[in-house]
């Protein structure tokens, strides 16, 4: 029975993070926008406006539940719920510290390749249900887009797993540190198994991966619906796209699933190619520094610096640039990422027979 | 009854009583929405069969392509259209228009039923993807799918994936603007 328990817990401890993180993330997008718009941002509930995320939990649960009264009710209740559990069923396969993994599975990956695509029917449920053609238009944008950029991330991903030999995300980050069971190479010439460190991660092994990495990145975006690719929820023309006719608690739950998609992706890069929850510092001589900082703790700790470092990264960007028009986004995604994709796919095989 | 057959059982009824309301439902676009909790529910008997490579591969296939694109042809068609679309209340199984249907269900189930009598689940000596002829849960099924198809099974392999590239380049081809017609 003890086993059950277990995964009762696992389970309710990763829900709480990504609640918690969403809160965070919340907080720190407004605050950034603010920062890169010479605003202060919200500073009136509690010191720098630090209350400002309850503040907000406590009026979503307060507000009415809306069902417009053309929707199909049924779909239009169960899709938050939907697109929710797909992102945070993602979470199941992801490690967080050597040894430190819900479960260990042998297609890590392609699991979580798997379940995320189950999004995309949530977001057509939402879509459809809502009986209003902004949402409709929405879902159908946000789809055409998450099926698209599937391809470059997929295809950068596998260039990945090609180096690393496992799609198990548990063995793909002990391949890139000190742990690592089989001979890894800085740039293919300089064996690092006792010296680790950032020298060790994915993308200093195999240089090529770097595009593959930023090809996944701003794959993973448009996965999201992030800016520069937000077309499915472009405020100025759809109003907000596949979720305008959502309200309250069932409204939290979009913002819920973005952030934990957004953290779920980055965690995912930080998993194939910065090295995963290994140390960015090297042994250098007598100074053992990544003996000393690898365990479970810094495990966890360097997991979550990286994935926040590319959360920050994605909301930096999203007030930076502006909206992508939709041929501006496919001609991007068909004619730039996938073939350069395909490329780096094509190079990691060599990689693996010439240089590894 | 262990918890594990009880969820396999639960599963299979999951997928049963789904199936039969995707057919017989009348609202066409809930009745593909409900597919999908066919489509689930299959991936994890194929769990329980130890085939999880099968059973993911179902979802990404199925769930993430065939099922989007089928929602998406609803979303483009008309509203009207789709109401227009709906069965008559007076369809029944028993009608006359169904007997040809009938006909080939029955033929069907009766080549599965005989093809299945005399079947043996472990694969004859040689063909085995597993050395011992015997399959575990948290076997590599991945590692030993990857090492076969590119051995015994490499013909049909290349043969899937040359057919695939022919209906990918057609696809492209009727999707281009004819010359004369720009």
């Amino acid at each position: 029975m003890n086993f059950y328990l277990t995964y009762l817990l696992v389970a309710t401890l990763l829900f709480a993070f990504t609640a918690i993180f969403a809160l965070v993330a919340l907080y720190a997008e407004r605050k950034v926008s603010a920062f890169i718009q010479d605003r202060l941002g919200p500073m009136e509930t509690g010191k720098f406006g630090l209350l400002q995320p309850f503040a907000d939990i406590l009026k979503m649960l307060h507000k009415e539940f809306i069902i417009p009264s053309a929707a199909d009710k049924v779909l239009f209740t169960l899709a938050p719920i939907i697109i929710y559990v797909a992102v945070y069923m993602g979470f199941a396969t992801l490690p967080w510290a050597p040894g430190v993994v819900p479960v260990s599975l042998n297609l890590g990956v392609f699991y979580i390749f798997a379940i995320l695509s189950v999004e995309t029917v949530g977001i057509l449920m939402a879509g459809w249900g809502s009986n209003n053609k902004y949402a409709l238009l929405g879902s159908m944008r946000s789809v055409a887009q998450i099926v698209s950029y599937e391809i470059p991330a997929g295809v950068s991903v596998i260039a990945a797993v090609m180096i690393s030999q496992s799609l198990d995300l548990q063995e793909v980050s002990a391949e890139q540190g000190i742990l690592a069971a089989h001979p890894i190479k800085f740039l293919g010439i300089w064996t690092v198994n006792h010296t680790g460190g950032i020298l060790a991660w994915n993308i200093f092994q195999a240089p090529h991966l770097i595009v593959a990495f930023v090809i996944y990145f701003i794959a993973s975006l448009a996965e999201c619906n992030r800016a520069p690719f937000d077309i499915p929820e472009a405020e100025s023309e759809l109003v907000a796209g596949f979720h305008v006719e959502y309200s309250g608690i069932r409204f939290a739950f979009f913002f819920l699933a973005e952030y934990s998609m957004m953290f779920l992706v980055s965690m995912i890069a930080a998993l194939l190619f910065l090295g995963g929850w290994n140390t960015p510092l090297p042994n250098i001589g007598p100074a053992r520094l990544a003996d000393w900082t690898t365990g479970t703790a810094w495990g966890i700790c360097w997991i979550v610096m990286k994935a926040i470092i590319l959360v920050g990264t994605q909301i930096w960007i999203r007030w930076t640039l502006p909206r992508l028009r939709v041929d501006q986004l496919m001609n991007l995604c068909w004619k730039i990422l996938t073939p350069v994709a395909f490329a780096c796919m094509l190079i990691s095989g060599i990689w693996r027979l010439a240089v590894m | 009854m262990n918890p594990g057959e009880l969820i396999c059982y639960i599963l299979a009824g999951v997928v049963v009583i789904s199936a039969l309301v995707v057919v017989l439902t009348a609202n066409l676009v809930r009745s593909v929405f409900l597919f999908f909790v066919t489509l689930f529910a299959l991936a994890g008997l194929y769990v329980f069969s130890l085939a999880d490579f099968v059973a993911v591969t179902q979802v990404i296939v199925y769930v993430g392509g065939v099922l989007v694109l089928m929602l998406f042809a609803f979303m483009l068609s008309n509203k009207e259209l789709l109401n227009s679309l709906r069965q008559p209340a007076a369809a029944k199984l028993s009608m006359l228009t169904n007997i040809p249907a009938g006909i080939v269900a029955a033929g069907v189930f009766t080549v599965l039923a005989i093809s299945t009598k005399g079947l043996q689940l472990a694969a004859p000596s040689g063909m085995s993807l597993f050395p011992a002829g015997m399959l575990n849960a948290g076997d590599n099924t991945i590692h030993l799918l990857g090492v076969r198809l590119m051995t015994n099974y490499l013909l049909p392999f290349e043969l899937a994936s040359v057919f695939l590239l022919m209906a990918l380049i057609g696809a492209a081809h009727l999707a281009r603007k004819g010359k004369e017609s720009t």
